[in-house]
């Protein structure tokens, strides 16, 4: 089926340069079934309001760049059809618990330095030359991290998290479960350092297991998880200290 | 940079998402299995108190009000106990080589299973 009528999208609008506070803007869109909330966002720039701003890149799900709020749930505007929502007009807004930039722009500044924060990346003691070779790893390794490398950092959970809302120094879900699977990694030598960041107030102790951030994940990283799983591992460690304390955390 | 817009502070968050509503029934949960910790200690204490003080206690504790309470706790802890070893699986994956049990086989692996044992023990040793 093609086009059958029209679809109502509430967008919401802010120009800093103009506006003290947002605004909505309605705009009717041909509705077409195949179409998801981005492709509409993308008619009404085309066509109706070239200053209407948004983000958006790949268009299937990989990038993590057009995750928004549609009728108060975090999403990839790419993977909402509107056909979940038609005939009812979708609101669409910038992504809760970040500050807005400009219409469904949000500031990523602060997420990128909590992402930056828990060094997501492999850190060896001594890295050795290309020519000696790869670092192994056994598939059975591999099972351990894997879901939690499937992050396309596209803030969703962010956007689900409460305690994000209320703590803007917390680590968040997808930089803890980024942390996380490096720690998990068996290539990986730099645990230590990564707990110092992750054991730390505003990290993963803060954490209170809503779960939220699991169920609106586009790809199934389960960031809760994992935050429950390095706090197991802090634990751990901590009682390691204990026993052994000089042999702890290496 | 200036000109960003700060949504304000939601203090009814916990109503915007069935997942958050079910997080705070269970944080609720909490405070019955407190409020029966202390009923626990008065209950010790009141065996402190002699063989009458004792029977006095688990009479008042019989009362129909009592019985109401001790219903409502019993069903904040089930609730408290069955989401507990819901997250089990998210919290402490087992991995057989390269598989991840299936969420159900991990409940009982690791949370019904070493329970009903430790409980199963128990029991033995007090009525042995």
């Amino acid at each position: 089926m093609a086009n059958n009528g029209k679809i109502t999208l509430e967008i919401f609008r802010y120009h800093p340069e103009t506006d003290s506070e947002p605004r909505y803007q309605s705009y009717e869109v041909p509705y077409n079934e195949d179409w998801v909330v981005l492709d509409a966002i993308n008619w009404i720039k085309d066509h109706i309001d070239g200053t209407v701003t948004h983000r958006w890149s790949c268009r299937m799900g990989v990038c993590g760049s057009c995750g928004m709020m549609v009728n108060g749930e975090p999403k990839l505007t790419c993977a909402a059809f509107l056909k979940d929502y038609h005939p009812r007009a979708v609101k669409v807004e910038p992504l809760v618990n970040f500050p807005v930039e400009r219409d469904l722009v949000v500031a990523m500044d602060g997420f990128m330095d909590k992402l930056d924060a828990v060094k997501p990346y492999i850190i060896r003691d001594d890295v050795n030359d290309t020519s000696e070779g790869e670092y192994r790893q056994s598939p059975a390794e591999l099972a351990r991290y894997k879901q939690f490398s499937m992050c396309i950092n596209c803030m969703l959970c962010y956007a689900a998290c409460p305690v994000v809302g209320h703590e803007e120094e917390f680590l968040g879900p997808a930089a803890l479960a980024l942390g996380h699977r490096y720690n998990k990694d068996s290539r990986d030598e730099g645990q230590s350092e990564r707990m110092e960041v992750m054991l730390s107030d505003e990290a993963m102790w803060g954490c209170t297991f809503v779960g939220e951030c699991s169920v609106v994940c586009p790809k199934h990283v389960d960031p809760a998880g994992a935050i429950q799983q390095a706090k197991a591992m802090g634990a751990q460690e901590y009682f390691k200290g204990f026993v052994m304390p000089r042999g702890a955390g290496e | 940079m200036s000109g960003q817009y700060h949504r304000p502070h939601r203090w009814a968050w916990w109503t915007e998402r069935p997942g958050y509503m079910r997080f705070m029934v269970r944080e609720l949960t909490s405070v019955f299995m407190a409020g029966y910790l202390v009923v626990f200690v008065m209950t010790l204490a009141s065996v402190g108190g002699g063989e009458a003080a004792f029977a006095e206690w688990i009479a008042a504790l019989g009362t129909p009000a009592w019985m109401a309470a001790h219903v409502v706790a019993l069903i904040a802890a089930v609730w408290h106990a069955v989401t507990f070893f819901g997250a089990v699986p998210q919290a402490m994956p087992v991995f057989l080589g390269e598989r991840r049990l299936p969420g159900p086989v991990a409940q009982i692996v690791m949370g019904y299973g070493p329970w009903l044992t430790v409980s199963a023990v128990i029991v033995w040793w007090v009525v042995r």
